[in-house]
């Protein structure tokens, strides 16, 4: 069992209880002094436990959407070191900003999940998650360099130099995106490439996948697969740790986690750039407190869908409502449509009406392709556009 | 742990100074308090040690509650305090302050001896008044007064006070090695960088809340600390 931190990751309860009361009154006199919104709402609201955490008020997703790009800035910029832009609610512009001790906190935290998965400083960590869309990249290369392992930060853009580099260097550990593991997979499978000549040990994977899709990417890839499990808006990796028995631990000397109506619940703790009471995270989720065999005491998470219908394409998060906004753009405005998250593009059915309607092929095929170039240039997005009959949406 | 304290309110007459506060020390840690003048600390102290009834809240020692205790239990509970501005009898010779540090304590003429070879400036000055003493000496003397108790857990209030840059440096040496008799210190200071360097972690106190906690370390280069430690206001803060 390797445990990085094991003061606060194997912490008996009622201590870590104490160091999240004391953190909770430290971070709610932060907020009171420095962001407004917070200061108007808590007013002279003083907690003595935990559980008088339910008087205080939540953040939501739109909160952030309102406060963009500063407003929940806890800090002047001149202290803040780091910017990272994001997609929010319902696709609007998001901004996290880090000071140097949120970065080194962040990957302390991301440490203790590669000391889980068995990294050492004798390991070569190759991070290939794309980080022009998924900022939990460089808490993989602060985590890893917090271990002291040797990191390749560099970003290989096609699979062919992903697979060079990975018999090049010879990492142990792969991070990355579980579509990109599928892909490596069935790579090294089509060109007959013995999985063991790469010494790879381990691969993370970015997010929580089916236990099927594990066990098809242990067999396929002949290695220990991990996951990260985290919230996109507070902290991707770092937020959890997976331990041997496969359970995700909360960090919780750094975030106080709670279940409201079945949904996720996160207080960052220790966070100064952008601290955050109550953030609805709109993922649901079950937390259970119970002994595990790994000896680590924080909560157990177990993370459910996502209520708010973002959906995942490519790692990048898309929402229904952006959908609508882009078709709004179009002629078919207004119109019903159905979405469908395919491989590498997503596929959009619209139901035609009698205005949209035309008998004439090209007709159609123009009306596709401008919707498709419409998304290709408001969100980038590769998309089938399917015009089909209300009554084949059925 | 050994001290817990949690949502402690107290003050002066109608004056709450304190406002709900939690903070907790493990044994063996170097624990550092630190904030400005008027941030609350020494009230803070002197609720813990019973000098002030707290008006609200718990002060646990050993997991056991003392904060309806007098003062002078704080000692049978091995808590001692060196006092802000060391407090030691000016007319009594050095060896007289100590035997007074322990005068509950059986053993407190061999316990003179360990102060002694501790502190060896103490002992050139045994027979020498307390008032004579330089600020540095003074302050050996209070600390060497206090472990005249056999605490478990020293709280010191302000130890470099008044003391030259060198003068403190030695105190700060000297508070480290307390680690090796297996004290627990509670450090409160104003010298932030000075505490950081020798404390395992630490808190940041400013107007009777307390705004920040963590590892000495992380403290070390945090802003909010420069912040709170020179009492400097929050204008310029973006919002």
């Amino acid at each position: 069992m390797k445990v990085l931190d094991r003061r606060y990751e194997m912490m008996p309860r009622d201590e870590l209880e104490q160091l999240q009361l004391e953190r909770l009154q430290a971070l709610l006199a932060r907020l009171k002094r420095n962001v407004r919104r917070y200061r108007e709402l808590l007013g002279d609201t003083r907690i003595e436990s935990l559980a008088d955490i339910a008087r205080l008020p939540c953040t939501t997703p739109e909160n952030l959407a309102e406060a963009f790009p500063y407003g929940m800035f806890a800090l002047p910029l001149r202290e803040v070191v780091r910017l990272h832009p994001a997609l929010g609610f319902r696709g609007t512009p998001l901004v996290t900003g880090y000071t140097r001790t949120d970065l080194a906190q962040w990957g302390r935290l991301v440490a203790r999940q590669l000391v889980a998965s068995g990294v050492t400083a004798n390991d070569v960590v190759q991070v290939c998650l794309g980080s022009g869309v998924y900022r939990g990249a460089s808490g993989y290369v602060m985590g890893a360099e917090t271990v002291e392992a040797s990191v390749i930060a560099e970003e290989p853009f096609h699979i062919d130099s992903q697979l060079a580099m990975l018999q090049s260097y010879r990492p142990t550990m792969l991070v990355t995106t579980p579509d990109n593991a599928r892909e490596l997979m069935k790579t090294l499978q089509h060109r007959r490439i013995d999985p063991p000549s790469l010494h790879l040990r381990t691969v993370l994977l970015s997010r929580p996948v089916s236990r099927e899709t594990r066990q098809a990417l242990e067999a396929g890839l002949l290695v220990a697969v991990r996951c990260n499990c985290g919230v996109d808006e507070i902290l991707d990796s770092g937020f959890c740790v997976e331990c041997d028995a496969g359970h995700f631990h909360v960090n919780e000397d750094q975030f106080l986690v709670e279940v409201q109506d079945g949904e996720l619940g996160v207080t960052t703790l220790l966070r100064e750039a952008v601290p955050l009471l109550r953030y609805r995270t709109r993922i649901a989720a079950t937390l259970r407190r119970e002994k595990c065999p790994c000896g680590r005491t924080g909560a157990i998470l177990e993370p459910g869908p996502r209520l708010d219908g973002r959906l995942r394409v490519r790692e990048s998060p898309l929402y229904e409502c952006q959908i609508a906004e882009v078709l709004a753009q179009t002629r078919a405005a207004g119109h019903r449509f159905h979405v469908e998250v395919a491989e590498r593009h997503v596929i959009i059915a619209i139901e035609m009406s009698s205005a949209l309607f035309s008998d004439v092929m090209w007709m159609l095929t123009d009306l596709q392709n401008e919707i498709q170039n419409e998304f290709k240039t408001r969100l980038g997005l590769d998309t089938d556009i399917r015009l089909i009959t209300p009554r084949d949406a059925g | 742990m050994l001290l817990q304290v949690k949502n402690l309110r107290c003050g002066y007459g109608s004056l709450e100074v304190v406002h709900g506060i939690s903070l907790h020390v493990c044994p063996g840690e170097i624990v550092g308090l630190l904030g400005g003048n008027g941030a609350g600390k020494t009230t803070l102290l002197k609720a813990l040690v019973g000098l002030l009834r707290p008006w609200r809240g718990e002060i646990l020692v050993n997991g056991r509650p003392v904060h309806n205790q007098p003062a002078w239990r704080c000692v049978s509970n091995a808590v001692a305090l060196v006092p802000e501005g060391r407090q030691i009898f000016a007319d009594m010779t050095v060896r007289e302050n100590l035997l007074i540090g322990g005068y509950h304590n059986a053993y407190r003429r061999m316990d003179v001896e360990m102060v002694l070879e501790r502190f060896p400036r103490l002992a050139e000055r045994i027979h020498q008044l307390g008032g004579t003493l330089s600020g540095g000496e003074q302050q050996m003397l209070a600390l060497g007064r206090a472990l005249m108790a056999r605490p478990k857990m020293l709280l010191l209030d302000e130890p470099s006070m008044g003391l030259a840059p060198m003068m403190a440096k030695e105190v700060f040496a000297e508070i480290v090695k307390l680690k090796d008799l297996g004290v627990t210190v509670f450090l409160v200071e104003q010298n932030a960088a000075a505490t950081l360097a020798i404390a395992d972690r630490a808190y940041v106190m400013e107007t009777g809340e307390i705004i920040l906690e963590g590892e000495a370390a992380e403290l070390m280069h945090n802003a909010a600390v420069k912040r709170a430690y020179l009492g400097k206001g929050y204008k310029e803060i973006w919002e």
